[in-house]
């Protein structure tokens, strides 16, 4: 269990928390380096960028190389006829917290200072189950119990690689940021007013405190930003300065300051919404998202205008307080009002069918087949500033593809196939196949132990005493 | 030559000062480490070291003799990572507003610690960087005597708690005062990633917080030593930086000991020390059978932990663990041999192992997925001198080193094997094999690389 | 502010006695009972179905709903919520879904519903015409927090028509099971946080409770039926318990035990229970089915399948071990119905059937478990469930798929009743929409 952002998940408290392991016998995901083409024929496109087609993708080093309706085929190419099936592009996760030995420091109430990076842990099983609901790109976010949070590390979902090889390398890194009740709880966690009684906490308890914390994080920035201009220009001036002391946790708001750093941010009301673009318009910055952005509906104009994007749920609400006015029309009106807007998981389940998700707008406000797709391709690719490599099935992209059975708006549609650069990351035909086999080799490990033990018992400690 | 009496040798033992004259061991299979085995050799111990050892070598008039048939003489084992020699293992942790707190007493302390939760980094929280091992080593530690029947006379002993925990010493595990244990400090310090549990703590309460913090200090030992250098040209007319003994404990270690359990903690622990540009030693490494690539391409040096991983003892037979637990479990042992395939530097220590027969079944099982019994012994003795930058004085049979020895009717590590005797400083210990009993109410030393 | 007033009284049930007549004509009519019908038509005469058919002849002033390119279905069920128990998840004023007890029979979930909740016109809306609302423990899956920890008898729940003024109104069967919570031992707590959870208990501590649960529970059965003994003989001084008496039913037969039993084991243990004492049980939320299919299915004891977007439950488990639990359950010839266990999410009930049609259910059998299969298992089946003659004429009127999200609910129809398909959702959304 996350204690990540929101979501009550029923029954979650109390089952078996899944370690975060991986699997043994997984299917070849290691195509060697040197790959013949891949050519996906027969399928329904779905490119969202450049409308639907009947044809052929393909795949050459890792990038789609050719997308039609007709395609020649090279010689040396491996063919996956795709009849019936359809193409998508890998969906992206603009929320999530899987693969990451730890999500919050929710100690402080800044803690720019750490990072989801240090922490990637590539065992995590719910990767693997993420790309079997046909997910490649995440954005892994740190938790929501600080005003400003840790930093945010994008990830592709490639399963078995290690930590470092799953960065989303030229992803731009993020932050995250969090508004209203999480923030204030963690100073007011009995939910007493301050000053009634014995309440002590951490400050902020209110989301006027939320604001003053973020104010004077980077009034804090500005001056430590400020020492370190007056250090280079001294030391251009070919003067030798004392460097000012380095402070991590001040460096990550110089770069949103210097816009080399996205903001995402947890949020709610559309009072605190609109507090966030006021105090970045203050100090110069960008928000790039709003996260969860359950009242977006209400200022979307205003976000519009400053230039965020809005990664919201499809139908959350009522689980909190701040989650009341929730509606499932959200990203509807959103999108209809100029709003970027993409649909977000924060969650190891609902990112295995974030398919599902996006239909769902279909029937709350009405969009259509590819606004629909838009939310969990190309508007996520673009609000994470990776839209040039991914989120669509375009010529020169990533070659992340996603094969569903059947249209991926559709609640009977599953995953059969995912590539990731070109890579197959995950076939539904090998997962089947290969479960007994994963099975008698566990059976094997245990009566091995079992027999192990025996022979091995310690003789040390707990004899019994003499 | 005179041929003293066994009596006279038992005695001997209960002083902690080398006796005067020497100690001939005397036709006995000798295995130096360093070099080839000699099948009936002789080693002579005089002032506390290695007088001469060889197949030639002639026994002083006035040593003390004792017959080597039947016996095997091989350098006394080095724990490479350990608290032996902490009889209270270290001081609890502080949970912050350490700089300039009072120091704190080598005593075990409460669990929770009293400090206010730290605020951030600057409060330098769970932080002894300035504790010495070689300041709080006791001779009266009760363990010592059951480890030196294990064959161990050396240990590479850390405070060990807290983030920080304290520099290590590497200490001969006999000596009649604290001081005379002592081969040599500056052994690194000891790093362990506690947090504060739950919400509403003090900083840090994860892991990325830890890594975090642990950054930072470098960082501001870095500018700490810029500021005291500026400070000590420019006194004058400059604010005084303000003394830091977290960050002078951090600059006194070149070394650090980082926890790794899982290939991914290797991973990112070995990025990490080659961003902090130190010298890193990995401890651990339940799962260095996968990670013998990594270690190999960092030129890293890893110690084993001999502690194998085991089945929780008090768990559901209705749930089974996963298959890669049961992996671990399985392959864990074969972590020193692939690591010896690999040509990775690894020693092995004992994890708080401190009873002879488990200590050689869990050599042994190394021995049992493929690691070379010569290899084994390498890895507790020339082999962790060697990382530490002593094996000018210990871990091997040498002329010069340390007398330092084991002495055993069989080979080491076999089930049957006895060990008759243990020369620690050159003074010879007759093994007892039980431990004593535990002090009721006694606080049980935790031990380096458990739990992690 | 017209359009919000308007939206108001939208919203209010509407009672005009002449709207639960009508003729539905020239839609698909999925009976769920029998085949669906292709250009077929529903009567509806007081509230009630009274005919079926392709060709019906309606009396003379029977309104007339044209079907053409719709398709009618019976009303679905969500066989387990916490609707109008619970407002506001993390708001405790506003739940009243678990009680302080740990044997608690005499609770009545149909008291405490609120009609007036938010979340039954939300619900509603999307075609769910009744559902069980059922008392639960925080300490056995009824959710973090929320007071009542670790009742094992939770109380009555009540199955309840979305809508009507009051409880009364809506009530289709005031007690239709016992809510229960089989004791178990909890599973390994692992990591939290990245820390050890804090009081974690041994799995002897853990076995030991579990015992001792066990041994309270078999007492308090012991207890009820020594009171229903006294009872029957009428014996001097005799006095009413107010907890042994909600047993009598139970005791009886008459009513179910709604056993919350997740893991194989409890569900074993759920069904030797049953074997006991004599009762009748429905396994609720089951997450596995292990080697329990042939068990339940030769004891004819039937399943509310909880959450099929659900994660496995070991990381060993296959990705889609969730997914495909419904269809172990339909192979093994369990009877189930799908329950959400929420509130939020209950509209989303017709999306859990579908994920299990795409891994393998049946889409009828999908269909069935949120309709015909929960009127079965709570005994309303010549009431509810089916479009067939002599039933309430609870119908939705889709314009597609009703387990396919983009598919639209046109029309809902309650005892006849057409219901208004407006909610707090509706109206924000236009609100919103139409900011300047």
């Amino acid at each position: 269990m996350k204690f990540a952002c929101c979501r009550r998940s029923w029954a979650s408290f109390w089952l078996a928390p899944l370690t975060s392991r991986r699997l043994v016998l997984l299917f070849a995901t290691s195509l060697a380096a040197a790959t013949p083409p891949i050519v996906i024929q027969n399928a329904t496109i779905l490119t969202v960028t450049k409308g639907t087609l009947n044809g052929s993708v393909l795949i050459r080093d890792g990038k789609i190389a050719e997308v039609g309706e007709k395609i020649m085929v090279p010689a040396d190419a491996k063919v996956i006829d795709a009849s019936g099936q359809f193409v998508m592009p890998g969906i992206i996760d603009c929320h999530s917290h899987i693969a990451a030995d730890s999500i919050n420091e929710g100690s402080v109430s800044v803690s720019s200072m750490v990072g989801i990076e240090d922490v990637l842990n590539p065992d995590d099983i719910s990767i693997y189950r993420a790309v079997a609901g046909g997910v490649t790109t995440a954005n892994i976010l740190h938790g929501s119990a600080n005003s400003i949070g840790g930093k945010c590390t994008v990830i592709k979902l490639r399963w078995g690689k290690d930590a470092h090889d799953m960065i989303f390398q030229g992803a731009l890194p993020g932050i995250k940021f969090a508004l209203g009740e999480n923030p204030k709880r963690a100073g007011n966690p009995t939910g007493q007013r301050i000053g009634a009684g014995n309440v002590q906490g951490r400050y902020p308890a209110t989301r006027m405190g939320v604001e003053d914390v973020i104010r004077e994080a980077f009034n804090e920035a500005k001056v430590y930003q400020q020492s370190w201009k007056d250090y280079n220009e001294k030391i251009a001036q070919g003067e030798q300065p004392a460097a000012p002391r380095r402070d991590l946790k001040l460096e990550p708001l110089v770069e949103v300051l210097e816009g080399k750093r996205l903001v995402h941010a947890h949020c709610y009301r559309a009072d605190e919404i609109l507090m966030l673009l006021r105090v970045a318009d203050d100090y110069g910055f960008k928000i790039r998202t709003l996260q969860h952005v359950l009242e977006g509906y209400k200022v979307a104009k205003e976000i519009a205008a400053h230039g965020a994007g809005a990664s919201t749920f499809s139908d959350w609400w009522a689980y909190k307080l701040e989650a009341f006015d929730a509606i499932p029309y959200n990203a509807a009106i959103m999108t209809r009002k100029g709003v970027l807007v993409s649909l977000n998981s924060d969650s190891d389940e609902l990112m295995r069918h974030l398919n599902d998700e996006a239909a769902k707008t279909m029937k709350y406000g009405g969009l259509n087949e590819t606004e629909a797709l838009s939310l969990v391709t190309i508007n996520p690719a673009k609000q994470l500033m990776i839209d040039n490599r991914v989120g669509s099935i375009e010529v020169g992209k990533d070659a992340d593809l996603t094969i569903f059975d059947k249209h991926p708006l559709s609640n009977y549609a599953k995953v059969e196939k995912v590539f990731i650069d070109g890579q197959l990351y995950f076939d539904r035909a090998s997962d089947l196949a290969d479960r007994p086999e994963r099975e008698t080799e566990k059976k094997k490990l245990m009566d091995k132990e079992k027999e192990e033990q025996k022979k091995n018992a310690p003789v040390g400690r707990g004899r019994p005493a003499a | 030559m005179k041929r003293l009496p066994i009596l006279v040798l038992l005695m001997a033992s209960a002083l902690f000062a080398a006796p005067p004259g020497a100690i001939a061991i005397h036709n006995a299979r000798v295995i130096p480490v360093s070099g080839p085995a000699i099948a009936k050799g002789t080693v002579v111990l005089r002032n506390g070291l290695i007088e001469a050892v060889g197949a030639d070598v002639t026994v002083p008039a006035d040593a003390w003799v004792i017959e080597g048939d039947g016996l095997t003489v091989y350098p006394g084992l080095i724990d490479a990572l350990s608290t032996f020699g902490l009889p209270d293992a270290a001081p609890a942790p502080s949970g912050g507003g350490a700089r300039g707190a009072t120091p704190q007493p080598a005593t075990p302390a409460p669990a929770q610690p009293a400090a206010p939760p730290a605020r951030g980094p600057e409060d330098r929280p769970f932080t002894t960087s300035w504790l010495k091992a070689a300041d709080l080593v006791k001779p009266t530690d009760r363990r010592l005597e059951s480890v030196r029947a294990e064959g161990y006379t050396t240990a590479v002993t850390f405070p060990n708690h807290g983030i920080f925990a304290g520099q290590g010493a590497i200490v001969n595990l006999a000596g009649e005062t604290s001081g005379a244990m002592v081969v040599a400090e500056g052994a690194g310090q000891y790093l362990t990633f506690t947090t504060t549990p739950g919400f509403g703590g003090g900083f840090p309460n994860s892991l990325m917080g830890v890594l975090a913090y642990v950054r930072q200090v470098y960082l501001d030992a870095d500018h700490y030593k810029q500021a005291k250098q500026f400070y000590a040209a420019h006194s004058r007319g400059t604010p005084r930086p303000e003394f830091d003994r977290a960050l002078e404990g951090v600059l006194e270690s070149s070394r650090v000991l980082l926890p790794a359990t899982r290939r991914v903690e290797v991973d990112r622990l070995l990025r990490f020390a080659n961003e902090l540009h130190v010298e890193a030693l990995l401890y651990g490494l339940p799962e260095g059978y996968r990670s013998a690539d990594l270690l190999k391409n960092a030129a890293a040096t890893a110690l084993v932990s001999l502690k194998w991983p085991e089945k929780a003892k008090d768990s559901d037979p209705e749930e089974p663990d996963s298959i890669r637990v049961l992996e671990v479990r399985d392959h864990a042992p074969s972590t020193p041999a692939v690591l010896a395939r690999s040509g990775v530097r690894f020693a092995l220590y004992s994890g708080g192992i401190d009873r002879r027969a488990d200590l050689f079944k869990a050599v042994k099982r190394a021995i049992d997925a493929g690691l070379a019994p010569e290899d084994a012994l390498r890895a507790m003795t020339l082999t962790p001198a060697e990382i530490y930058g002593v094996a000018d004085r210990l871990g091997s049979i040498e002329k010069g080193k340390i007398a330092n020895l084991v002495v055993t009717k069989g080979d080491l590590f076999v089930d049957k094997t006895e060990v008759k005797y243990v020369f620690v400083d050159g003074v010879k210990f007759e093994p007892v094999e039980e431990p004593p009993p535990a002090k009721p109410g006694a606080p049980e030393a935790s031990n380096p690389g458990e739990n992690q | 502010m017209k359009s919000l007033l308007v939206g108001f009284l939208l919203i209010l049930p509407l009672a005009a006695a002449d709207d639960d007549s009508f003729l539905i004509r020239g839609a698909t009519v999925h009976p769920v009972a029998s085949a669906e019908i292709q250009n077929g038509s529903v009567l509806v005469q007081n509230g009630k179905i009274v005919g079926i058919g392709r060709n019906i002849a309606a009396p003379k002033g029977t309104r007339i709903v044209e079907g053409k390119g719709l398709h009618v279905y019976p009303g679905m069920i969500d066989s387990a919520t916490e609707m109008g128990l619970s407002e506001i998840g993390a708001v405790r004023e506003s739940v009243d879904v678990g009680e302080i007890g740990k044997f608690d029979p005499q609770l009545r979930a149909e008291i405490a519903i609120n009609p007036s909740s938010e979340h039954i016109p939300v619900t509603r809306a999307n075609g769910i015409t009744s559902v069980i609302a059922m008392p639960m423990s925080a300490g056995g899956g009824g959710g973090f927090g929320r007071g009542g920890g670790g009742s094992i008898i939770t109380g009555q729940a009540a199955l309840v028509h979305l809508d009507g003024w009051t409880w009364e109104e809506m009530e289709i069967k005031k007690s239709a099971g016992m809510g229960m919570r089989f004791p178990i031992i909890p599973p390994p707590p692992g990591r939290f946080f990245g820390a050890d959870f804090p009081g974690a208990k041994t799995f002897t501590e853990s076995k030991k409770d579990y015992e001792t649960e066990l041994r309270e529970l078999k007492e308090f059965f012991e207890n009820a039926r020594r009171y229903q003994k006294a009872k029957a003989a009428k014996e001097k001084g005799f006095q009413t318990d107010l907890k042994y008496e909600a047993m009598l039913p139970v005791l009886e037969g008459k009513e179910p035990l709604i056993v919350m039993a997740s893991r194989e084991r409890a569900i074993r243990d759920a069904v030797q229970f049953a074997d006991q004492q004599k009762v009748r049980v429905i396994i609720a939320d089951p997450r596995e089915l292990g080697k329990m299919g042939t068990e339940l299915k030769s004891r004819n004891i039937p399943a509310i399948l909880g959450p099929t977007l659900a994660l496995p439950l070991h990381e060993d488990d296959p990705y889609d071990a969730a997914y495909t639990l419904p269809d172990q359950f339909y192979k093994a010839g369990v009877k189930f119905a799908f329950g959400s266990f929420d509130n939020q999410f209950a509209r989303d009930l017709p999306y859990q059937a579908a994920m299990a049609v795409a891994f393998g259910l049946p889409v009828d059998e999908a269909v069935k478990a949120v309709t015909l299969n929960a009127a079965q298992i709570w005994g309303v089946a010549d009431r509810i469930g089916s479009i067939e003659e002599g039933k309430s004429a609870d119908l939705m009127v889709t314009d597609g798929d009703p387990l396919e999200a983009k598919t639209q609910v046109k029309l809902l129809y309650i005892k006849g009743k057409t219901v208004d398909l407006d909610n707090r959702h509706k109206r924000l959304y236009e609100k919103y929409l139409n900011r300047p």
